[in-house]
């Protein structure tokens, strides 16, 4: 507590304590607040409750085995996680994709940032107050992507399906017509939150104009992804740095004006509708062939040297630093962590806001702990 | 002195035991009876089913919830003030149940009919703000104590506009006797007449009865159950009860001032078994609509749920009152309410759209939000 | 308040949709072929023995380090007077549910297809009441094969689909 008052008028700033346990924090993140009334004054995140030194057993792990384990740092976006990660293998071992491979692992991690998303429309949606019902909606959305995941790798979250040099196995016969009819049902599901969520006046009352962060800011806490963009910057990794095929797709990059917690929703759900025209595009253009070069090694070794490879993850840049001694393990692997760099601006955006808004805040910035603490 | 009881002639005082009696035990059971409703019923809204193992249909939920409560420890924090910690809950339902006593439910069925029935109920029913700012300060938590305040706030805020629309439901009636009121209605319920001050009334007791959208005291996503979130076992349940009773007795009286009662259409004349029915419709829609709100509508932060009640829905009550008196002093025709009903409905229809959205246009297809393409 | 409207139109939509849960576990929905569960042993009916060998392939594999390997002679092999062409049997395995991650590498190093993951609801519902009975012995992992209840699914890794 801060000093105790001379004036018995005065009044004191009290400390609380959104802890690890708490239903509105995502994850295991602990965040003391100092609040005037019901206005924060200051914000303090705590985090590493959810370390397990995933950086280090990954050095312990050769290039086979690691997919399976970066699924686990980022599990609401496991494609895009193994992706980061096959990615700078191959660019060690230099190994070359094959095109069906390319386009397969384009619609899987369009897929996951759906589910992502959904995830991400269910939590807000308890956030903002609505008792339930988004969150039903996006498990409901969310059960139809992960069923397709089931069918061609055989797990819903941790799929190691991405291995360097292509996939580890072929999709089912039936993937085109499977995944036209989950975006089937995810279109209707994008226009039931449209319709649930977006002209809401209480919706917008409570999301407009509150935690917001110029573009400025925004670039110098080193903030990437929706939360970026909402802030007016362009700034997309599928577009700066083209990886798979996105130079090769139409698609556009979703940008805001304000960077206030409405933008950043609303971001997120048209970056959805975006996805759905990915996929499709993908889907017209995939054809059949190899899915890994021809004579890959049975115990793939890279060659020695480094690597930085960033993929845009639905949360925003993920990036993969591999530093390799030749052999079949990374000597050091380091992950840029899309939610921990977006989490710093946490403070600025919620400062000067009601309690409730800091609340907001905190899950519109949609962070998934296991990338934030690895 | 002798009363009679269901034509009984007995001793005043066993009379009146009997009729507590006969509260604790309608009470009890319609508030289990409404848990489990409500469970059923957001399941649906939310496309899923809601309790279905305990007993048929699952109807001995809220039977299982009740043993499973009675029989966990109860636990106090050892700083709670022992007093209003211990206290909170029978001051939060008692009131409410002794609501019950003035409620006319069929045509001479009810506990005890009073000249000021009306002023009666008000008056107890508001003493269970009491009850939860007691516990929000009796249980030595931050949460609690926000919660509490919160709450106190809220209710005080919504008292008036709760009380105006009554008011001049009693001016058309003539009288705060509950009977004469309901009787008054058997050619035009109210709701015909006053269509502004019903809707005011309706959001009045959601905030009343702390229901979402304006459950920001116990706002599940912030402060984890508000006041009750050190309450567990038996205290929490009286809780519970008193939220669900409360929902019972405003649906009913709703039902008495506005939609008729047991007398509109041709109550009277079809004795008791219409008069129930029709009775458990009109509460049933009533109850139907609060449920539906909860499941549909985000919650309302504190400032914008006070500055809501403050600035729009008193003054448009006051006007309402007003336009009450200058029809029945000037003895203009009913049609006249009407029509100044439905204007006041309008406008406070399109003052709410206009005061919570801000100046930034809806999003369409050609948007505020920039989009850069290839 | 139209905002307001449209989301209640949207919930009074969803009250007419019929509800989309599964009334598990009176219900088991039908698992994909691939789907994953925990590793398990296979049967060769014809010979009448597992096919693993004991080679711990699997075991040098495995990220976690979940498995324990035994070999020993085959008494069943042509040399002493069986039908088998296994010179080494398996003996004893052990397999730590607790700690396997599913991963599914296990299963593309064996080099005799001896080792499968279980994709049926057995593999899914796995309760027990003590930790140590999740450690998996070899009677435990080659049961659902010998019992012929498991339509396993291998994968070749690389192979694309010929189309």
């Amino acid at each position: 507590m801060v000093a105790s008052p001379q004036h018995e008028f005065e009044t004191q700033d009290l400390l609380i304590n959104v802890g690890p346990q708490h239903p509105s924090t995502h994850g295991v993140f602990r965040m003391v607040l100092t609040i005037d009334g019901e206005v924060v004054k200051d914000v303090v995140p705590y985090i590493g409750y959810l370390h397990r030194g995933a950086e280090k057993l990954c050095e312990t792990m050769d290039f086979r085995q690691g997919s399976g384990f970066m699924d686990r740092t980022e599990y609401l976006a496991a494609h895009n996680a193994e992706l980061s990660y096959v990615m700078a293998v191959e660019a060690l071992a230099g190994l070359e994709v094959p095109e069906r491979a390319q386009w397969i692992r384009m619609i899987l991690c369009e897929l996951n940032r759906l589910s992502s998303h959904f995830m991400f429309l269910g939590a807000f949606g308890i956030d903002v107050g609505v008792f339930g019902t988004p969150f039903i909606y996006a498990w409901r959305e969310r059960e139809a992507i992960i069923d397709l995941f089931e069918e061609i790798s055989g797990d819903r979250m941790m799929y190691a399906y991405f291995r360097p040099g292509g996939l580890a196995w072929d999709v089912p016969l039936n993937f085109k017509e499977r995944v036209r009819e989950v975006l089937k049902s995810t279109r209707q599901g994008i226009k039931d939150f449209d319709e649930l969520l977006t002209q809401n006046e209480i919706f917008r009352a409570r999301t407009e104009g509150v935690g917001t962060i110029s573009a400025e800011d925004a670039i110098d806490w080193g903030m990437s992804g929706p939360s970026i963009r909402a802030s007016g910057v362009p700034l997309d990794v599928r577009r700066e740095e083209p990886y798979l095929k996105y130079a090769d797709v139409d698609w556009d990059v979703i940008t805001g004006e304000n960077g206030d917690v409405f933008d950043r929703y609303y971001c997120r759900l048209l970056e959805m509708r975006e996805s759905v025209k990915i996929i499709e595009q993908c889907l017209e253009r995939l054809e059949s062939g190899i899915i890994v070069p021809d004579k890959m090694p049975r115990m793939l070794r890279a060659a020695p040297g480094e690597v930085y490879i960033r993929t845009e993850a639905p949360r925003g840049e993920y990036g993969i630093y591999m530093v390799s001694k030749g052999g079949n393990r990374p000597y050091r692997l380091k992950v840029r962590s899309a939610c921990l760099s977006n989490l710093q601006a946490l403070r600025q955006m919620s400062v000067d806001q009601y309690v409730a808004d800091a609340i907001l805040v905190l899950g519109s910035i949609d962070i998934v702990l296991s990338e934030v603490d690895r | 002195m002798n009363n009679s009881l269901f034509g009984f002639e007995i001793n005043v005082w066993l009379d009146a035991l009997a009729r507590l009696g006969l509260i604790v035990g309608v009470m009890t059971v319609v508030a289990m009876g409404l848990i489990y409703g409500e469970r059923k019923i957001l399941a649906r809204f939310q496309q899923r089913v809601g309790p279905q193992k305990t007993g048929p249909f699952g109807l001995l939920q809220s039977v299982a919830d009740a043993v499973k409560l009675v029989g966990k420890e109860d636990l106090r924090p050892n700083a709670a003030d022992p007093w209003t910690f211990e206290l909170a809950p029978y001051f939060v339902f008692i009131p409410i149940f002794l609501g019950f006593v003035s409620l006319p439910f069929l045509l001479d069925v009810n506990i005890r009919l009073l000249e000021l029935g009306l002023l009666y109920f008000i008056a107890v029913s508001s003493v269970n703000i009491v009850g939860w700012v007691m516990a929000g300060w009796g249980s030595d938590n931050r949460y609690a104590m926000i919660g509490g305040m919160r709450a106190a706030a809220q209710a005080i805020s919504y008292e008036l506009p709760l009380v105006l629309s009554l008011v001049t439901v009693a001016m058309l009636a003539g009288s705060l006797n509950l009977k004469d009121i309901v009787e008054g209605q058997a050619n035009v319920p109210y709701v015909a007449l006053l269509p502004l001050a019903f809707v005011v009334f309706f959001i009045s007791t959601l905030a009343e009865m702390n229901r979402p959208p304006f459950d920001i005291p116990i706002g599940e996503s912030e402060v984890v159950g508000g006041p009750f979130v050190e309450y567990s076992g038996i205290r929490w349940s009286m809780f519970m009860l008193g939220e669900y009773a409360s929902l019972w007795i405003l649906s009913v009286l709703t039902a008495a001032v506005f939609l008729g009662g047991y007398s509109w259409p041709f109550g009277e004349d079809f004795g008791k078994g219409y008069q129930l029915v029709l009775m458990a419709a009109k509460s049933g829609i009533f109850i139907f609509l609060v449920f539906w709100v909860r499941a549909s509508i985000p919650r309302l932060r504190i400032d914008q749920l006070m500055s809501y009640s403050w600035k729009i829905l008193l003054p448009l009550s006051l006007v309402q009152v007003l336009v009450v008196g200058f029809v029945q002093v000037y003895e203009l025709p009913d049609a006249f309410l009407t029509v100044a009903g439905v204007g006041g409905l309008l406008a406070l229809v399109s003052i709410t759209g206009r005061a919570v959205a801000s100046s930034r246009r809806l999003p369409g297809a050609a948007r505020t939000m920039r989009s850069e393409a290839v | 308040m139209r905002g307001i409207a449209k989301s209640l139109m949207v919930t009074l939509s969803t009250f007419a949709r019929k509800p989309v849960t599964r009334d598990y576990p009176n219900y088991h929905r039908e698992l994909p072929e691939r789907d994953r569960a925990f590793p398990l042993l296979l049967w060769d009916k014809e010979v009448d023995e597992p096919f693993c060998t004991g080679c711990h392939a699997c075991e040098r594999a495995c990220p976690v380090e979940c498995m324990t390997v035994l070999m020993k002679d085959n008494p069943n092999h042509k040399s002493t007077g069986g039908n088998s062409s296994r010179r080494k049997i398996i003996d004893k395995f052990w397999i730590d549910y607790a700690r396997c991650m599913r991963c599914n590498v296990c299963v593309e190093v064996c080099n005799f297809d001896a080792i499968a993951m279980n994709n049926t609801w057995q593999g899914h519902e796995l309760s027990v009441h003590d930790r140590k009975d999740l450690v998996m012995d070899l009677q435990q992992l080659l049961s659902l094969s010998h019992g012929g209840g498991i339509k396993e699914w291998v994968p070749v890794v690389g192979q694309a689909n010929e189309q």
